[in-house]
């Protein structure tokens, strides 16, 4: 027994104990959970083991810290409305918060960040990691690091464009299906049924098949395809607000749908609609991260993350965790997104109850 | 029972019908090509005569309608033409791929449909303790993630780095089922990440909505334990909603097949289709995504059936 097991196992119990002595539930079904899966672990995978679960305990806390911070920050700099609602953002939403943060960073100033250029070669192809490159080289001899980051601009701004257009033609849509009603909202209901009748890839890949794989292609097909979604939630939940008193009422001072639109739907149905899109972004994101896995996204020589995964697959069977770094960018990305949307759909529920 | 027939024919019928419209939109999106199928096959470089001679060869001189009809008339007997790069009879390749990726998803779906509902059913018991928040945290992730990524980090763990499984699913014949299921027990195994996570989350979601009933009050006042509460007071309320969900990640299960093939290299029919687009092979393509296409609806269709079926209000009219 090594001084470390032994400090593990006493730190773990001390701690199990002090929470139980305090009544503390959670906090020690959680310790003394670990303590016995460690036990358990540690007879089969040894010291090792161990250690890789103090190395994934002390990250976990340190990502539950450095959330926890972010939040007090972002408590402490935004206006007073704000900050009443950001104090009550889990640590899960906060951490959300912050991953968005430093994405949206690396996005905008990714030139700055990134020490050379994404279409640079500089060494051989897979050089190893060295003192100018943080994570090695890829297929061709560019860095890895760099081409990362700048996925970061290419991959999520492709997301974002087509997020907004599914958005924008499925709010407007629906809007207008709720406030005209009629043949429009007929028309509109049924194109819908038949667009998500087909799997989203399926449809995407039909598309791209025609059309070709060019940026503007992407973003509309899959704007199309995303649309319906959109559609039928701002339909429903702008439905909901035209039965309302004060929508007859201005129907009958005379403003038009516009109006209607603009200034009595619209600010009553924001909460729905923005957990929608950041749902909404997760899906597209998901469907091009696939579809350039595929080969179909974005066109080499321009980083991204998808095609990345691909590009270096053949590592993987030698070992290299390198190609799953941009993937796991594109689950860490997209789980923030979820964490906060959670939060937001919790919250949008809790105050209509 | 005569509601219930009713219902269901109606469901049928607009299924039909759906499938119908989206047979359309297949085959006329690609009518939108600039030009049409013989120049996009030739390419820039193409005679005016040999243009001509693969129109004349492909029946494009027809009316458009015309051609949808024979299309249309032979995917409904199992013929969907000729690929333009191979040559080959497209049902002819596709035919195998299809009974691959239809096992690939079984077996995915043999092991989350009950992993996901038991599962679910525990979460909704425990809810709001540590363990419910995990799971929550990490269905959430596994959700999110790519399924590439997921199949990657399997591959990475559980065969470079421990040789447990292989890490390419390819099948020969003559292997015996045990050896299948052990190639493709990493394909499959990603399949059901994704899945399970999704129809856990709505399970217990459909469990807890049923939860503030007042029949879920009686019965606590009259002092079940909580997990009869659940099973057998809570889960028979539940199943048209769980059931709904489970068929649509059945349905769901087919896109994400796609890109699971490709990871593995498992020979189904996403993959084919993955080459002929990047081919530009129409018939392949076409004849791929009426079968995706069909599928989905299908399964959607058994899911709003199944939903019909056990609302008791409808199997005993009054």
């Amino acid at each position: 027994m090594s001084v470390f097991v032994v400090g593990y196992y006493s730190l773990l119990i001390a701690a199990s104990c002090l929470a139980a002595y305090y009544k503390r539930r959670e906090p020690f079904l959680i310790i003394f959970g670990l303590t016995l899966i460690s036990i358990i672990v540690g007879i089969i995978g040894g010291i090792g083991a161990l250690k890789a679960i103090t190395t994934v305990v002390a990250l976990l806390a340190l990502a539950a810290g450095m959330s926890y911070a972010f939040k007090e920050f972002l408590v402490t700099i935004t206006p007073e409305r704000w900050a009443k609602e950001l104090r009550t953002a889990p640590l899960t939403a906060s951490f959300g918060m912050f991953v968005i943060f430093i994405y949206a960073i690396a996005g905008i100033f990714a030139p700055v960040i990134a020490p050379h250029g994404e279409a640079e070669v500089i060494a051989s192809s897979f050089a190893p990691p060295d003192q100018n490159m943080l994570l090695g080289a890829d297929q061709l001899g560019r860095d890895m690091f760099s081409r990362i980051i700048y996925g970061a601009r290419n991959s999520v701004g492709l997301a974002l464009v087509a997020t907004a257009l599914a958005f924008f033609m499925g709010a407007l849509a629906g809007l207008l299906a709720a406030t005209r009603g009629g043949w429009f909202d007929q028309v509109m209901g049924r194109a819908a049924d038949i667009v998500m009748s087909v799997p989203s890839l399926i449809f995407a890949l039909l598309m791209l098949s025609i059309f070709g794989t060019n940026l503007i292609v992407i973003v509309i097909v899959v704007g199309v395809i995303y649309s319906p979604r959109v559609f039928r939630l701002t339909r429903a939940v702008a439905g909901n607000v035209v039965v309302m008193d004060y929508i007859e009422a201005a129907k009958l001072r005379g403003e038009g749908n516009w109006y209607l639109i603009r200034k009595e739907i619209l600010p009553n149905s924001t909460a729905p609609l923005i957990a929608e899109f950041g749902l909404e972004f997760c899906f597209v994101f998901l469907l091009i991260a696939g579809l350039s896995f595929l080969g179909l996204g974005i066109q080499p020589p321009t980083a991204d993350w998808g095609s990345m995964v691909r590009e270096n697959a053949t590592l993987i069977s030698f070992g290299e965790i390198t190609p799953l770094i941009p993937a796991a960018a594109i689950a860490l990305l997209t789980v923030a997104v979820n964490f906060v949307v959670d939060w937001m759909l919790y919250r949008s529920s809790g105050l209509k109850e | 029972m005569g509601d219930i027939v009713s219902l269901v024919t109606k469901r049928l019928a607009l299924g039909l019908l759906t499938l119908f419209v989206v047979s359309i939109l297949i085959f006329f999106a690609v009518e939108l090509l600039p030009g049409d199928i013989a120049e996009a096959v030739l390419g820039q470089s193409a005679t005016p005569e040999t243009v001509a001679a693969l129109r004349e060869q492909m029946g494009l001189n027809q009316p458009a309608v015309i051609r949808y009809l024979h299309w249309l008339a032979g995917a409904v007997t199992g013929d969907f033409g000729t690929s333009l790069v191979s040559g080959e009879r497209v049902s002819a390749a596709i035919g195998p791929r299809f009974l691959n990726t239809l096992f690939l998803a079984t077996y995915a779906a043999v092991i989350a449909v009950p992993f996901a509902i038991i599962l679910g059913v525990i979460v909704a018991l425990w809810r709001n303790t540590a363990f419910d928040r995990v799971a929550n945290v990490l269905t959430l992730t596994s959700i999110s993630s790519p399924e590439f990524f997921l199949g990657y980090v399997l591959i990475l763990y559980l065969a470079v780095r421990t040789n447990a499984f292989p890490a390419i699913a390819s099948l020969q014949p003559g292997m015996s089922f045990i050896e299948i299921l052990h190639r493709t027990f990493l394909p499959a195994l990603t399949l059901v990440l994704v899945v399970t996570a999704h129809m856990m989350r709505m399970t217990r979601a459909a469990i807890i909505n049923l939860l503030s009933s007042p029949y879920i009050e009686m019965a606590r006042l009259k002092g079940a334990p909580a997990w009869k509460v659940i099973t057998h007071h809570a889960l028979p309320n539940a199943w048209a909603p769980i059931i709904n969900v489970v068929a649509l990640n059945l349905a769901y299960l087919i896109t994400g097949v796609v890109l699971v093939e490709v990871v593995f290299v498992y020979p189904g029919v996403g993959q084919l289709l993955v080459d002929a687009v990047s081919k530009r092979d129409f018939p392949v393509v076409q004849a791929c995504c009426l079968i995706f296409a069909a599928t989905f609806i299908l399964l959607n269709l058994l899911a709003d059936v199944g939903a019909i079926l056990t609302n008791p209000r409808l199997r005993h009219p009054k």
